[in-house]
């Protein structure tokens, strides 16, 4: 077994996973997040990305292989203890943005500090420190119902950023939303973690999302592969089994 | 077909609760066929629909809760993918009132058996205990009258099943009308109260920040403030631009419109509780006859639960709100919030369930106890209310579970400890429970007070 480099921060070695139901979610997936770096997971939809990502944070126990964070197993961790590293060194963006609705904007911005037991007047501070930051600071007395799925979507980032955690997971943060305001999140997230020099993982399938990470590793099937050979677009050809298909003939 | 196919693959809770439907339409049945034999064995018919009447109560109690039941149903959860093959909104809600036909008929059923072995036409042998009169055993039963009285609970909580999840279009992209100033609430416009403060007295409204957004934001903040129906006559003059600007489309996936208005039953409650207990105080003045011979009195008693079952959405809100106030931290917050924007939900079946406490408290006080004859009877008219109001009140603690299901999934993937979400919940069943408790037992005493003085 080798020793991982010393920068890595998060480093997982032959995971594999399998879902409930039994079609196949990683095989044998390996790799290292280096400190303060930006890691795009490329891939189609349906290669495991998103697994990955939830292996990695801890939210789902991997059948094998290992997950070490800062040299501390988290393979081998208790359900509570991975929770409690989730909340004290995880950040996690979801790819639609899913707020607590009751709450308004800023408070939903401090929950993860305040959850933390930050009190509560730094957690609104630093909440609306990130919330200005990103360009929705003027809506931080609202509830989300009132915002655009893009603002919404900047204050999940906001309260992804606003406890500094040591890792933060993207899954997919820009997929539902349009190329400008894709742009606009994209490179509020990378300046903010480029800035605090925070590791993201960045989950996506968009060639030119990863186009913004500082290394891309693409999985096909649940594996990692070095290139990704699609099969060529038969342009002018017969489309195959049209002709047997035909109600014509 | 299709109905008893997805109702008998369920989940075994789900099943619980349409068994304890089928149990209380089957103790409905019960008493409204008990009434049919006390007018089969008596001839004076104005004891016998008094009786009858009686049986609006459970009866009442038990479409409550069938329509409960329904919304919480998951096999008439409104699926995505089957709308395309035909299983749409509309068809689901004849599926779901078919559910609560099938659960009503079993229970009816159940009620016709257990009556007919009672009076001994299965058995020969009819059952001689304390107070038989009600089952007129050795009289021909009418069945045409009988299943009447039978069908009256599936008929109407099929009804008011279909009524209450008929599919209603929401009503987005349609231009909102602007807030209208000038009026402060009269005319009911608006269901929040609106002043001008700090927006008048600073000139918020004239900061560059308000500029931009105006034309594309304004019709959004209308709706925060105005809820989903309201103020359709309320598009006229004071500032035309806004209602032309292009409301923005809400996007396919976004969250479920959270109501953040206040319920405005509470002024209502408070004021009906009021009638209620000064007209039993106006009927219970010294006079002849027994306090509980007043149809003053009753009326008094009802007006008084009425009330109380007005004013549970706003005590609901009211009690979330003081949970959150004074500087909360994460529980706090999670606890009152959550409570103030589900007081509608859980707020009225929690008011009914205090409204029918006090009422038996109260009934109980003035029951007499020489009737024996009634005596079950009653007994299991007030297990039924009793019963199914409580079991009203935890199936909508289900359904607000499982509305905010994805909320709680976003805490736990954010790491919020298990301990916090369920001390949360314990902080909101502990508030309801000091504010209520109390409440109904005042309630009750004070009602009993002049009918029994």
């Amino acid at each position: 077994m080798v020793a991982p480099p010393d920068n890595d921060v998060l480093w997982a070695r032959a995971l594999h996973f399998r879902h409930d139901d039994g079609s196949p979610g990683l095989s044998g997936v390996s790799l290292g997040v280096r400190e303060g770096e930006i890691l795009a997971v490329g891939g189609p939809r349906g290669s495991g990305k998103t697994t990955l990502l939830r292996c990695l944070s801890g939210l789902l126990p991997a059948r094998s292989g290992e997950v070490w964070f800062n040299s501390v197993p988290v393979h081998t961790m208790g359900p509570a203890a991975r929770e409690r590293l989730r909340r004290e060194r995880f950040g996690w963006i979801d790819p639609v943005p899913l707020l607590v609705a009751e709450l308004n904007v800023w408070e939903n911005a401090a929950l993860p500090l305040m959850l933390r037991g930050t009190g509560r007047r730094r957690a609104k501070t630093a909440a609306l420190e990130w919330l200005e930051r990103l360009d929705i600071g003027d809506r931080a007395r609202r509830h989300p119902v009132e915002l655009t799925h893009a603002e919404r979507q900047r204050v999940c980032i906001a309260r992804a950023l606003a406890p500094a955690p040591s890792v933060l997971f993207a899954d997919e943060p820009t997929a539902p939303l349009h190329r400008v305001d894709r742009a606009h999140v994209l490179r509020t997230l990378t300046t903010a973690a480029r800035s605090h020099g925070i590791t993201v993982v960045l989950a996506t399938h968009d060639a030119h999302t990863a186009a913004l990470a500082d290394r891309t590793v693409s999985l096909l099937d649940g594996r990692r592969v070095r290139t990704l050979h699609l099969p060529p677009v038969p342009g002018a050809a017969e489309t195959e089994g049209r002709a047997t298909c035909s109600l014509s003939v | 077909m299709l109905a008893l196919r997805l109702s008998l693959g369920a989940h075994p809770a789900v099943q619980l609760r349409r068994f304890l439907v089928a149990a209380a339409s089957a103790g409905t049945g019960f008493l409204l066929l008990s009434a049919l034999g006390h007018a089969l064995a008596h001839p004076e018919p104005s004891v016998s629909a008094l009786r009858l009447a009686w049986c609006t109560a459970p009866l009442a109690a038990t479409v409550y809760f069938a329509v409960a039941v329904a919304r919480t149903d998951p096999a008439t959860r409104p699926r995505p993918g089957l709308s395309a093959v035909g299983l749409g909104p509309v068809r689901l809600m004849a599926v779901s009132a078919a559910t609560t036909a099938a659960s009503c008929l079993l229970g009816s059923a159940l009620a016709l058996l257990v009556f007919l072995a009672l009076r001994g036409d299965l058995t020969a042998l009819p059952f001689d205990g304390a107070g038989t009169d009600f089952l007129a055993a050795g009289r021909p039963l009418p069945l045409p009258a009988a299943l009447t009285l039978l069908a009256l609970v599936p008929v109407s909580a099929s009804a008011a099943v279909a009524v209450a999840l008929r599919p209603r279009e929401p009503v987005t992209g349609a231009p909102r009308p602007p807030r209208a100033y000038g009026r402060f609430g009269a005319y009911r416009r608006t269901p929040a109260l609106e002043s001008f403060g700090a927006y008048g007295r600073f000139g918020k409204q004239f900061g560059p920040s308000a500029r931009g957004r105006r034309a594309t934001g304004a019709a959004r903040e209308q709706e925060g403030a105005a809820g989903a129906a309201e103020g359709a006559a309320a598009a006229d003059a004071s500032s035309p631009g806004v209602a032309d600007a292009p409301a923005p489309g809400a996007p396919a996936d976004a969250p479920p419109d959270v109501p953040r208005t206040v319920p405005s039953g509470l002024p209502w409650g408070i004021t009906v509780l009021a009638v209620g207990l000064a007209v039993e105080a106006f009927a219970s003045r010294p006079g002849p006859g027994s306090p509980g011979d007043r149809p003053a009195a009753l009326l008094g008693l009802a007006l008084a639960c009425v009330g109380l079952a007005l004013a549970g959405p706003g005590l609901t809100h009211l009690c979330g709100r003081l949970l959150q106030t004074i500087r909360p931290g994460a529980l706090r917050l999670l606890a009152g919030r959550v409570l103030m924007t589900e007081a509608t939900r859980i707020g009225r079946p929690l008011g009914v369930v205090c409204a029918v406490m006090s009422a038996a408290y109260a009934m109980a006080a003035l029951h007499d106890r020489e009737d024996t004859s009634s005596a079950p009877l009653v007994a299991l008219g007030v297990l039924l209310v009793a019963g199914c109001t409580v079991a009203t009140l935890l199936t909508a603690a289900v359904e607000s579970r499982q509305a905010r299901a994805d909320t709680t999934a976003a805490l736990r993937r954010l790491g919020a400890p298990a301990v916090t979400l369920r001390r949360a919940a314990a902080l909101r069943a502990g508030a309801l429970l000091a504010l209520f408790g109390p409440l109904s037992l005042l309630v009750a005493e004070l009602s009993t007070w002049p009918l029994t003085g």
